[in-house]
């Protein structure tokens, strides 16, 4: 779910635009600046991934993979997002402009939880991390949403309705988040157990030429 | 406390005053989703790999306009509708924006298209906020039947409405931002307003690669289906999406090596070429000015009125 334009209220939007700035400098500073064509082709890949609508009963939900961006990139994983919606806002009409600071706190920030997670608890066996992975994409969808809600709430008390709403509109997805993020670092942990090394920065240590 | 005017109505009305509304809205969505989808299909099959990053060449005001005073003059006059607070001046505000469209003449189609994206965001607020804004006194309330708990609240649909019709505004706004000049030449505007280089390159890039990839996960899901996958609610649907999008990161990071290589390969460091030249002339920043004063009107017209 995207914040849309003119919702929030001006001081929030500035706020989260400073804070967003902010964190995209620290994630690029965790990235080695040769990696960052590479970090580009990865967010293409997620990019890709969000698309993927999954049924569910009547309507179908599509992916936001907070968790698995986190577990997979690291630290790097909020530019990642950030540029995610930059593209999305410049070449797919989808989108905000006064709200881009605030969308890219809304997902960015769960992804950095989740790969900070991920990395301390995965231990050794595929079925561990697979359950780890899994707990991630729950616990990244569920922290999204209360970001989504605590912003609305900034509006006054006027806005509860509809944050808890919000909330609510959520539970399906997240469901469906955990599972699916569960199943795929299982699939990732015995095809290409490299990808849930260390985030994109070490997992390609070795030197080119 | 407990000062507000409420106004009786049987409870048949409720589904008159939402029900109607929500369906008529329903079917006018999806009759312009068609709409934008056909408007903006090319002719033929595209080539999917390859992205299409001209913006159309046009020639209006908006297009000659340098990129550099558009960004910044467009991104501080949505701040300002943001801060509108009534709901007379949000209207004018998506009346301005209407004009800027027939000036700046872009696709009608990519614009619904941005309308499209919002819609169920600001209808969830047009939907809840009526029936959940606590109580102050001075409200009109309309009740329905003789349900206590479900009341109307007028003020709550008039803090929607001037909600979304900022939406409305500001969304109306991002075609003649970003498709009046071609992609480069905005993300070399951008660069020179102080973002690194960096990002523009990566958005080249990803843009690029997402393309690659989108036709990348529309053979691997042909495959599926010819295989007889299609997509169920249960959990064999979902293991078979994760192996899928795990295959997906597999094969996108085993291509980020070939690509990064075969840039380098061609003497990539760190840079691509200069495309745009980039010029300010006096009249550039004279829009510029023009512009922020409607804004700056407008926002005394919102707080003060006259």
């Amino acid at each position: 779910m995207h914040i849309s334009d003119g919702v929030l209220p001006v001081s929030v939007s500035i706020g989260s635009y400073a804070v967003s700035v902010g964190l995209t400098v620290w994630s690029a500073r965790r990235t080695r600046s040769e990696e960052m064509p590479k970090l580009a082709v990865m967010t293409a890949a997620f990019f890709v991934a969000s698309l993927i609508h999954i049924p569910f009963g009547p309507t179908s939900v599509h992916l936001i993979i907070p968790g698995l961006t986190g577990a997979i990139l690291g630290p790097s994983a909020f530019l990642s997002i950030g540029l995610g919606l930059l593209l999305q806002s410049l070449l797919f009409q989808f989108g905000g402009l006064t709200a881009l600071g605030a969308n890219a706190l809304m997902m960015g920030v769960p992804a950095l939880a989740c790969g900070w997670f991920f990395q301390k608890f995965k231990g050794g066996t595929p079925s561990r991390q697979a359950l780890v992975g899994g707990l991630v994409g729950a616990g990244g969808t569920v922290l999204a949403a209360l970001i989504l809600a605590v912003m609305l709430v900034t509006g006054g008390e006027d806005f509860f309705g509809v944050a808890k709403i919000a909330l609510a509109a959520h539970v399906p997805v997240i469901i469906i988040e955990g599972a699916v993020s569960c199943l795929t670092v299982g699939f990732l942990a015995r095809v290409k157990p490299v990808l849930l090394l260390h985030g994109l920065e070490r997992a390609q240590g070795h030197p080119h030429g | 406390m407990d000062e507000w005017t409420a106004i009786r109505l049987p409870l048949w009305q409720l589904f008159a005053m939402v029900g109607l509304p929500v369906l008529a809205l329903a079917i006018i969505v999806a009759v312009l989703k068609r709409v934008a989808r056909a408007g903006s299909l090319e002719k033929g099959e595209p080539d999917w790999s390859v992205p299409h990053i001209e913006g159309d060449a046009g020639d209006s005001p908006l297009h000659r306009w340098d990129v550099r005073c558009k960004i910044v003059t467009i991104l501080i006059y949505s701040f300002m509708i943001t801060a509108i607070r009534q709901m007379p001046t949000a209207f004018v505000a998506i009346g301005l924006s209407c004009l800027v469209l027939v000036v700046a003449r872009v696709s009608l189609a990519k614009v619904l298209m941005r309308l499209m994206a919002i819609v169920g965001f600001i209808t969830m607020f047009l939907l809840v906020m009526p029936f959940t804004v606590p109580l102050k006194s001075g409200d009109t309330v309309i009740v329905f039947g003789g349900l206590q708990w479900l009341h109307f609240s007028m003020r709550g649909f008039n803090l929607a409405a001037t909600i979304c019709a900022k939406a409305v505004a500001i969304t109306l706004l991002m075609e003649p931002l970003l498709a009046t000049a071609p992609l480069p030449v905005t993300l070399e505007g951008l660069s020179r307003l102080g973002v690194p280089e960096m990002v523009g390159q990566m958005v080249l890039l990803s843009y690029r690669y997402l393309n690659v990839f989108r036709h990348e996960a529309r053979r691997m899901s042909t495959g599926m289906q010819v295989r007889g996958f299609r997509k169920r609610t249960g959990l064999a649907t979902v293991q078979a999406m994760a192996n899928f999008l795990g295959m997906l990161f597999v094969r996108s990071f085993e291509r980020t090596e070939q690509v990064f290589d075969a840039m380098r390969a061609r003497g990539y460091k760190g840079h691509f070429p200069q495309q745009a030249e980039l010029r300010l002339r006096p009249a550039d920043l004279v829009g510029a000015g023009l512009w922020l004063t409607i804004g700056v009107a407008l926002l005394l017209y919102d707080r003060i009125g006259w």
